[in-house]
């Protein structure tokens, strides 16, 4: 695939074959011409999210619930800036927050962005995902995408994966007694298409891509915004960096901040739960161990 | 909301080990387990009743304790709980409960629920054939008899294996996730949880002695319950020590009722039973009244540790702070 300056932008030589507004049939590797990359099976895909162009325009939200069929989780206004949707769920799988920061004197604020932070969350489909490593029926697994998706038909709705997230994205649907959470549209991807949000995104804050392409993107872009006044601005979920520490050691769906993590409801150092696992048993068992000893002291003690 | 100053060139990265409380409009930053505490809860009591009333029948059958046979007999039995009622109440609380067989499509050493599967399946062939061939023996010619307690000898140590696990993975069930409170001690609450199954255990066996009429075992099983209580103790005020210095024991308070419970249940024995040691009269009611305080302590710890750990998962600041830098394992 040949990239070129087509109208302006950088476009895809193949957007020459198509010259008509309207398809019948969806195109072939179609995500070649809406996100530049082809997707082919043993790649690793993910999200680059750059809070720094987010709208809040919530189209990553909407077209994420018309593309999966999922029902709406609140009709009701939480009172909290824009954010009505509130935290991503069984049925949410895109949530945009707003965070409105208010100086006392406009003249002390910011000049970037009016001080409003805005951040499209999503699963982070972790390099070592928790989720997965505590799924006792292999519900859970990782794709030929490198992405991590509950498979409906396995999972029994045990709820071991809700509290092993380490971003309190897995969550279980009481209606149908399954765990839910973003597939990076599996479906898509196997169509060659790219994930709905990324592609109705107008600010292409969420960027779809393979995550080496999206690493690289994205530091230049962190360069950039330090070269221009944003010395605030970092990655989150980057190889070994903030959000991926503890053994996770990168999030395919990684963000561009410009505050502290806790700022967006999101932890600055997860773990990875599974590393307890060998500790906590081998306590137990010691002590279970040690007092069978004792109890062998008792019994053979003649009375 | 105070104004946020400029940050200075160098601070390319978030500040790290200072949490300065912020959170999203007060929001959760995780879920916390849908289990229903009531039921894992009871679950994770019998399992740790039932997999060391299994060890402690097998460690009395081997070091061939005087006047064991009751004692050994009692314990196969009262094993039988865990495969039975605790596996209805593990199948009860899935959400889609007639899947419950998918639980055995695969082993995963990294997830405690998989491992603590095949722990439970596991215990309940030995102990189910132990406790089997005891049973049979009583109805059969005396040769048959002798061959069958034979087998009961043989299949009694893996279930006793079994049995030290199906007592302890249940801790390492509730650590190995992100819930800061179940996180933050995995070492401290897996030995709270080993000893206090071995204490519910002792005690329950040891009541059934005194009524069985077998005085010195069931003081030798007073003594073991007493000594997996102090081990008990210790490890809790490990525990709380931890929580502390992480600033996450705020959440313990929301199940402070069953929290004094078991804490009642903790060191009440210790009374009861030195008084039960003076007072000839009543000496065996205060020593059945220290074992019943030993099994609702025992159960109260567990669903205690479910509810705290609940809300801790519920209380963002907890979790932020629990998620610092300075808290990754080295």
């Amino acid at each position: 695939m040949g990239a070129a300056m087509i109208a302006g932008l950088p476009l895809s030589n193949r957007v020459r074959d198509y010259p008509e507004s309207e398809f019948r049939h969806p195109l072939p590797h179609e995500a070649e011409l809406t996100a530049g990359v082809r997707i082919e099976p043993g790649r690793s895909y993910g999200f680059f999210t750059d809070t720094t162009v987010c709208i809040g325009c919530k189209a990553c939200e909407v077209a994420c619930k018309e593309w999966n069929n999922l029902p709406a989780d609140n009709l009701g206004l939480t009172g909290d800036s824009y954010d009505n949707t509130g935290h991503l769920s069984a049925n949410t799988w895109r949530h945009v927050a707003f965070i409105e920061q208010m100086a006392d004197r406009p003249t002390e604020m910011r000049p970037f962005q009016s001080n409003w932070l805005m951040m499209s969350d999503v699963c982070k489909h972790c390099h070592n995902p928790p989720c997965m490593e505590a799924c006792p029926t292999g519900a859970l697994f990782k794709t030929e995408f490198d992405t991590v998706v509950v498979q409906q038909d396995i999972c029994n709705g045990c709820g071991y994966c809700v509290p092993a997230c380490p971003f309190g994205v897995v969550d279980l649907n009481p209606l149908d007694g399954k765990a839910h959470k973003c597939t990076l549209c599996y479906d898509r991807l196997k169509g060659g298409l790219e994930p709905a949000c990324a592609k109705s995104c107008p600010t292409d804050s969420i960027q779809f891509g393979e995550v080496a392409d999206l690493q690289q993107r994205a530091a230049k872009r962190l360069e950039h915004l330090h070269a221009v006044g944003v010395p605030s601005a970092y990655l989150y979920g980057a190889p070994d960096g903030p959000g991926a520490t503890g053994g996770l050691k990168y999030l395919n769906a990684f963000f561009l901040l410009t505050d502290r993590p806790e700022v967006y409801n999101l932890p600055e150092a997860p773990t990875r739960p599974s590393d307890r696992v060998a500790p906590s048993l081998l306590s137990g068992l010691a002590a279970v161990a040690g007092l069978a000893v004792a109890a062998v002291a008792l019994f053979s003690r003649r009375d | 909301m105070n104004f946020i100053p400029l940050p200075s060139p160098s601070a390319a990265r978030p500040v790290s080990d200072a949490y300065d409380g912020t959170t999203y409009y007060g929001r959760p930053a995780l879920k916390p387990a849908p289990f229903e505490n009531s039921v894992v809860g009871s679950y994770i009591f019998l399992a740790g009743l039932c997999g060391v009333a299994q060890v402690i029948a097998t460690v009395a059958d081997v070091a061939r304790a005087p006047r064991r046979e009751g004692l050994v007999r009692r314990g196969r039995l009262l094993s039988m709980l865990a495969p039975t009622l605790g596996s209805v109440l593990l199948v009860y609380d899935l959400h889609t409960p007639k899947r419950f067989y998918n639980m055995l499509r695969i082993a995963r050493p990294t997830s405690p629920m998989s491992i603590g599967t095949w722990i439970l399946m596991g215990f309940s062939i030995f102990s189910g054939a132990t406790a089997a061939a005891q049973v049979a023996a009583d109805w059969v010619r005396p040769g048959w008899a002798r061959l069958l307690h034979g087998i009961a000898r043989t299949t009694q140590v893996p279930a006793a294996v079994a049995g030290a696990g199906l007592g302890t993975y249940t801790a390492s069930l509730l650590s190995s996730t992100s819930t800061p409170l179940w996180a933050a001690a995995p070492k401290s609450l897996a030995v709270q949880f080993g000893s206090s199954s071995m204490a519910s255990g002792a005690a329950a066996l040891a009541m059934a002695e005194r009524h069985a009429g077998s005085r010195s075992l069931a003081r030798k099983l007073d003594t073991l319950a007493l000594a997996a209580l102090a081990v008990e103790l210790g490890a809790s005020v490990v525990s709380e020590a931890t929580y502390r210095t992480r600033g996450i024991s705020a959440a313990e308070d929301a199940a402070a009722d069953t929290r004094t419970i078991a804490q009642i249940g903790t060191i009440a024995p210790f009374a009861l039973q030195m008084l039960a040691g003076k007072g000839k009269r009543s000496a065996g009611i205060l020593s059945d009244l220290a074992s019943l305080a030993i099994l609702a302590g025992s159960f109260c710890l567990r669903t205690g540790v479910m509810e705290a750990g609940d809300e801790s998962a519920r209380r963002p600041q907890d979790y932020f702070r629990f998620a610092k830098p300075g808290n990754l394992p080295k």
